[in-house]
């Protein structure tokens, strides 16, 4: 029964096909066409393609190739030579807590030795010598390691440039029962080579909150301060970054700052390693000294952690403080730039100089067109030659010294505002012995330097008015050629002359409040001034390009005008270096990043997107960002 | 008819029965073979795994019926694993090519980038051995230059290069550690697993570079790959030798021969799929005429012969179906010729039996005025008479038969089923037989008729069945007794008709229902009844909706069992008598010879239809012992010749008897108008009157006469 309604059915379908292809016989053409457009098609897909497809691509950072050293354990029955070699190597490895390294020392040796408290970099890694090899099978050898010292990181992390011989004693012992060598004597903290050092350190900067500025208002955001330390580049470095902020800041920077961590916080204890989870959270638990902080606080304490850990691990969106069990507050890092500010958010908008009639032109930063016009008011209308420019950061006034270089003049970029009075003059004999370039403070300070070999001297103009203010400057040896202060207001920059070295010092601004009657003028003070590159002999021009970074154009003892970027602690970050350029005589940078270098050079005013060559803008002199 | 059988050979009845069971031993046999064999593999032994076998194959045993018997689906199922397994092979292989080629091309870049990278190593070596050499060997000639940082450095210069094509590992050599030259790796390469050991061993024993591959386990979440790793052992500053490794991912050949299986892979589902589908519509085009003719078939056979198949075109297909078409019409016309011959045999019969009764009337007549007068003749012209009158009656009664089964050939014959109570009729033919059953020493019983026995049928006709069985019992029930039976149950009523006489052979239980037809067909028919009345009461039966079944045993009696719809025109789904009595032999545990068998029933098989249990629960028959005794000697006797004796001495009293029955119903026989009013009330009423005179001088041939009745009688 079934097989005969399959066959019935067969031989429908059999009749309902001969009829199909009647229909398709008809329609033969279109089915031609069909088909050689279903060719074409397919050929098509079978050539490359050679137009179409338009679509953005997304830039991956290249990852360097990072050499890792891994650190073996010593080598039974090693010689005491290999265990020397075998040590320095282990030092240089990412050995978390240095336990490989502990096992080349002696029971007694690991406990009272400390490789936190000091690293030591050397030109070319440490030389080991022994110093009387026929000793060697008394039971206890010493050898020396020597090289050149570089920089030291201290204890606070804070790098230090450094100079002169190293030589250090490390003593070994044969132990009696096993009959190993071990070291039984070691200098405290590392030691490596220079490269070593940069292979397995970086530096990221912590932020803190200047705490000088008392005249800032209510209204305005704390200004956050870089300070920079080294940390272990693969040691986890986001909880050492964490615990190195909440520890507090470096000595140098310590006066004038202050941490929105109270006092005695720290990570919970058994708080294992920080890392975000997938939507970049950070969660961080804190102890319960924390607990009892305000939202406002703990925001800003979030800020903190925001601005420094985005140089660690840009991965982390936002930041969760937790303390006593519950949640403190909660910021992302779009929220953390409405907590505080720091100077690499300002985005200039206009690049200033002077043209060729001494009158005080901008330019749209960040733009490529080459025309300047004159900025409003007196100092565009020409009607004082200038020398050299300094506009205020809120970009509604200016300061001008006159070509001469005897008077400052200070007056607003609105239109019709005059000229005024000079506010600082200068008694200098030549014209290279009177007033500098001024530079402006986020509060509204005018600072500016007097070149005067008679009354040498640092003024500050509180708010680019009034009674210039005599800073004082103990620890200062020489003249002040050029001042720069930072976006925050606690460091300046200054090039100092010493007999006829030009060094860059790096101070910080202590302000005090007035010692007794209201009457009396607060005192202000540049502390602690230290060299940012000692090997540099003639620096010529400088500007602050970062929180922590100069961009610096100088002279090597014996070599040729370089232009390089140093960081404030002395040592030089890892970025390219700007593309060579002859006869600078000026150069401004944004603390903004993006905002392309600009230079006074032979070509006149020229500057230097990233990524490109430099390029000639037009002719003037004096160029300066808001600053 | 227990003579019979035994005189038959004992063995071969012994043998004959035994067969079925015989038969479905082996039946049993084959089948377990069937399943031990072939699907189970030979683990008879344990009942679990058989089980277990079976519980699998059960849901598999309708594919596999469709299996035996599609093949379409064999041809497509063939033609998918056959492409498959070409494009496994033709995958295999050029996998393995483009393998080949792609590592050849790596291997061949890889070594030159390699060696360059070994020189560059020894070169910066000797350049700060000259550089720093002198300074830097301690006085007491140990070599002390801090090579820590030249490692690193030497790695990280190699290494920038090729970010992402190389890794570069530096291990030191003969596995010592803690000098200086401690494992260096650059991206994050787990230098020590990733350095197979046996590189390490080779570089360490010789100075020339080696290669081996590995898989590149990375210290981040990388995931690990399979790569080239090509060493070398170089000297540092100092003039210590370490293991410098260059690393190849393999990354881009993986993703290119991946690239290549995937290709495949689609590629060879398409193929086969594509094949698989070429097969079935092609293997369709041959199927579907194939099913087609076979459908056709399958239609003729069933009788529907004008069925053809549709031919269109002239290929191979089309030819099979015109030879069909050519076969089946000529089958057709065979057919409707050889029908139109049968009708016409028919037609002539009746119409002869229609024109031969005039003159027979005429015949009669004259007859009967010879045969009144016989006794004015001699004695020879006499006998004539008589004689002449016998096969009168007996052409006479052939002839109403032979018109009655022709009134049923030509299906003129009506029902007038009125709600009838069988007893009655039961009665009415046993009392007629009564005469018969007198003279043959026979005691006729009637059992179940203490409750009416009520159904619809036509009087007329069931009382000539039952008259027809009744005197044949008689005739052939050996002077035992015969016993009818009478029962009502589930819309169905049945009569038996149970005798102890000779019995039927095996296979006759059928035949005697065939016209004409004799156990003995040497014998002529020159006597005795017509042949046809057996072959009567089947078409009454049917024409009833009923059944006319009999059973026999040799040497046991028989019992011929009518069972009709208790209303017309309702189907009978089975009989309130059981067909095989329960005290015939097999029942009772006796063989053939009438003693208790060996236990095993021989005999089941004899019985055409048998419903042994349904009728336990029925009133035995109460038989006498006697009665299943056999009279004589079986062995004795010659052949079929079991009733002779029994039958010696008898008279042939009822040789008119089925032809008076039928006689009755061949109304339009004018001539015996008499006899059948005589013959109404009783069968024998009639005979004896009418035999009285024969029984002397015909007594022998009166004998051989009664007994081919009897055998005529069955065999109806």
């Amino acid at each position: 029964m079934r097989v005969r309604r399959v066959m019935r059915r067969g031989t429908g379908r059999l009749r309902v096909g001969g009829e199909r292809v009647r229909r398709g016989r008809g329609s033969s053409v279109r089915r031609a066409a069909y088909a050689a457009t279903g060719v074409v098609l397919l050929a098509g897909c079978a050539s490359m393609p050679d137009n179409g497809g338009l679509r953005g691509v997304e830039s991956t950072p290249r990852q360097d190739a990072q050499v890792r050293v891994f650190a073996m354990p010593p080598r039974e029955d090693a010689t005491p030579t290999q265990i020397v070699q075998g040590f320095l190597e282990a030092l240089t490895s990412d050995d978390p807590e240095y336990r490989t390294a502990r096992q080349y020392l002696t029971r007694e040796a690991s406990k009272t030795w400390q490789p936190e408290l000091s690293t030591t970099v050397l030109a070319n890694g440490p030389g080991a010598h022994a110093d009387r090899p026929d000793r060697e099978d008394t039971g206890a050898m010493s050898y020396t390691l020597t090289g050149t010292r570089v920089a030291t990181v201290d204890a606070e992390q804070a790098y230090a440039p450094d100079s002169g011989p190293y030589s250090k004693i490390v003593h070994l012992a044969k132990d009696e029962k096993n009959g190993q060598w071990r070291i039984d004597a070691v200098p405290q903290g590392v030691v490596m080579g220079r490269s070593d050092f940069q292979r397995n350190y970086m530096s990221v900067n912590k932020y803190y909150f200047a705490s000088n500025n008392a005249e800032t208002k209510g209204t305005d955001l704390p200004m956050a301060v870089a300070d920079p330390v080294y940390v272990r580049r693969k040691v986890d470095p986001t909880t050492r970054m964490v615990r190195s902020l909440i520890d507090g800041p470096t000595t140098w920077l310590d006066p004038v700052v202050r941490s929105s961590f109270p006092t005695g916080t720290a990570l919970r204890k058994g708080a294992g390693p920080l890392t975000p989870d997938d939507r970049g959270r950070l969660t961080v638990p804190l102890n319960d000294s924390a607990a009892e902080v305000g939202t406002g606080r703990c925001e800003e304490m979030a800020a903190q952690l925001l601005f420094t850990l985005r140089g660690v691990s840009p991965a982390v969106e936002e930041v969760e403080l937790r303390a006593d069990g519950g949640q403190l507050c909660l910021l992302t890092q779009d929220g953390a730039e409405t907590v505080a500010t720091r100077g690499a958010l300002n985005q200039p908008d206009y690049l200033y100089f002077v043209d060729e009639e001494r009158r005080l032109v901008r330019i749209a930063a960040g733009t490529s067109d080459t025309a300047a016009e004159p900025v409003p008011g007196a100092l565009g209308e020409g009607e004082k030659a200038l020398r050299s420019v300094a506009v205020a950061r809120d970009e509604r006034t200016a300061a001008g010294v006159a070509l001469d270089g005897k008077a400052l003049f200070v007056s607003s970029l609105v239109t019709g505002s005059s000229l005024g009075d000079p506010v600082l003059s200068s008694a200098g004999k030549s014209e290279q012995d009177r007033l500098t370039t001024p530079s402006w403070d986020s509060q509204g300070g005018l600072w500016v330097a007097d070149r005067n070999p008679a009354k040498p001297g640092l003024y500050l103009l509180e708010k680019g008015a009034g009674e210039p203010l005599e800073v004082r400057t103990p620890g200062l040896d020489g003249r002040v050629r050029a001042v720069r202060v930072a976006a925050d207001g606690v460091r300046i920059a200054l090039v100092v002359e010493q007999g006829d070295r030009l060094s860059l010092q790096v101070g910080r601004i202590e302000r005090s409040g007035p010692a007794d009657g209201a009457d009396e003028r607060p005192a202000v003070t540049v502390l602690e001034l230290r060299e940012a590159t000692p090997e540099l002999e003639q620096v010529t021009a400088m500007s602050w390009a970062g929180d922590s970074r100069l961009v610096v154009v100088g002279r090597e003892q014996g070599g040729v005008e370089q232009m390089k970027y140093v960081d404030i602690d002395g040592s030089t970050p890892d970025v390219p270096l700007p593309a060579a350029l002859t006869g600078v005589k000026a150069v401004t940078a944004s603390e903004d990043e993006t905002a392309p270098l600009v230079a006074y050079s032979v070509d006149g005013i020229v500057r230097l997107p990233s990524g490109a060559q430099w390029q000639k803008v037009t002719a003037g002199t004096a160029p300066v960002y808001p600053g | 008819m227990s003579g019979d059988s035994a005189a038959s050979a004992p063995g071969r009845s012994g043998g004959r029965p035994g067969r079925p069971v015989g038969r479905k031993a082996t039946g049993s046999n084959w089948g377990r073979l069937f399943e031990g064999g072939l699907l189970e593999g030979g683990v008879q032994g344990s009942p679990v795994i058989r089980l277990f076998m079976r519980w699998v194959r059960r849901p598999l045993l309708p594919v596999m019926r469709l299996w035996r018997r599609n093949i379409q689906l064999k041809v497509v199922a063939t033609t998918l694993l056959m492409s498959l397994g070409v494009v496994l092979l033709l995958g295999f292989v050029v996998i393995g090519q483009v393998r080949n080629g792609l590592l050849d091309a790596k291997v061949r870049a890889s070594q030159s980038q390699a060696t360059g990278g070994f020189a560059v190593a020894k070169q910066q070596a000797e350049q700060d051995v000259s550089v720093t050499g002198d300074e830097d060997i301690a006085p007491e000639g140990h070599p002390s230059q801090s090579v820590i940082q030249w490692m690193s450095d030497l790695v990280a210069s190699l290494s920038s290069g090729g970010q992402g094509a190389f890794d570069v590992v530096t291990l030191p050599a003969g596995g010592e550690s803690g000098s200086g030259r401690g494992p260096r790796a650059s991206g994050e390469v787990n230098p020590t697993v990733s350095v197979p050991a046996e590189l390490r061993e080779r570089i360490d024993s010789s100075t020339s570079p080696a290669q081996s591959y590995t898989r590149v386990v990375y210290n981040d979440d990388k995931e690990s790959q399979p790569a080239l790793v090509i060493g070398k052992q170089v000297n540092d500053p100092n003039g210590d030798p370490y293991q410098l490794y260059y690393l190849f991912p393999l990354t881009q050949e993986e993703k290119s021969l991946s690239l290549v299986k995937g290709t495949l892979a689609t590629a060879g589902l398409f193929v086969v799929v594509l094949l698989g589908a070429i097969a079935w519509l092609v293997v369709r085009q041959v199927v579907t005429p194939v099913r087609m003719a076979a459908g056709i078939a399958e239609r003729l056979s069933a009788g529907r012969l004008q069925e053809r198949m549709k031919v269109t075109g002239e290929d191979d297909i089309a030819r099979l179906g015109e030879a069909f078409n050519k076969m089946a019409q000529n089958l057709q016309l065979k057919i409707s010729q050889l029908e139109d011959l049968s009708r016409m045999q028919r037609r002539f019969v009746s119409d002869v039996s229609h024109e031969l009764r005039t003159p027979l009337t005429t015949v009669r007549m004259a007859a009967d005025v010879i045969h009144e007068a016989r006794e004015d003749f001699d004695p020879v012209t006499a006998r004539s008479a008589e004689l002449l009158a016998d096969q009168l009656d007996r052409f006479e009664s052939l002839l109403a038969d032979l018109l009655e089964i022709s009134r049923f050939d030509a299906g003129a014959a009506a029902l007038e089923a009125e709600p009838i109570d069988l007893r009655e009729v039961v009665r009415s033919v046993v009392s007629g037989a009564e005469p018969l059953a007198e003279r043959k020493g026979t005691q006729i019983r009637i059992v179940g008729d203490q409750q009416p026995v009520v159904a619809e049928a036509d009087a007329r006709r069931v009382e000539r069945v039952l008259r027809n069985l009744v005197v044949n019992a008689v005739e052939h029930g050996e002077g035992r007794d015969v016993v009818v039976k009478l029962a009502a149950a589930g819309g169905a009523v049945a009569v038996a008709v149970r005798d102890y006489g000779v019995g039927l052979k095996p296979g006759e239980a059928t035949r005697v229902f065939s016209r004409f037809w004799r156990a003995d067909p040497a014998r002529a028919r020159t006597t005795g009844g017509t042949g046809l009345g057996l072959s009567i009461a089947l078409e009454d039966a049917r024409l009833h909706g009923g059944w006319l079944q009999a059973w026999g045993e040799p040497g046991g009696g028989s019992q011929f069992r009518l069972t009709l719809p208790r209303t017309a025109d309702e189907p009978l789904r089975g009989s309130p008598i059981p067909l095989e009595p329960k005290d015939s032999r097999r029942n009772r545990g006796l063989d053939d010879a009438g003693l208790p068998r060996g236990g095993d029933g021989e005999k089941s098989a004899t019985v055409p239809v048998g419903q042994p249990g349904s009728g336990s629960a029925r009133d035995p028959f109460p038989l006498p012992p006697a009665a299943v005794t056999p009279t004589a000697d079986p062995t004795a006797l010659p052949g079929s010749g079991a009733r002779v004796v029994a039958r010696s001495g008898r008279a042939s009293g009822s040789t008119r008897m089925t032809p008076g029955t039928l006689g009755e119903a061949g109304a339009p026989l004018g001539g015996g108008g008499k006899d059948a009013a005589a013959r109404r009330p009783s069968e024998d009423a009639g005979d004896p009157a009418r035999r009285t005179g024969d029984e002397g001088p015909g007594d022998e041939s009166a004998t051989r006469d009664a007994e081919r009745d009897g055998e005529a009688s069955r065999g109806r």
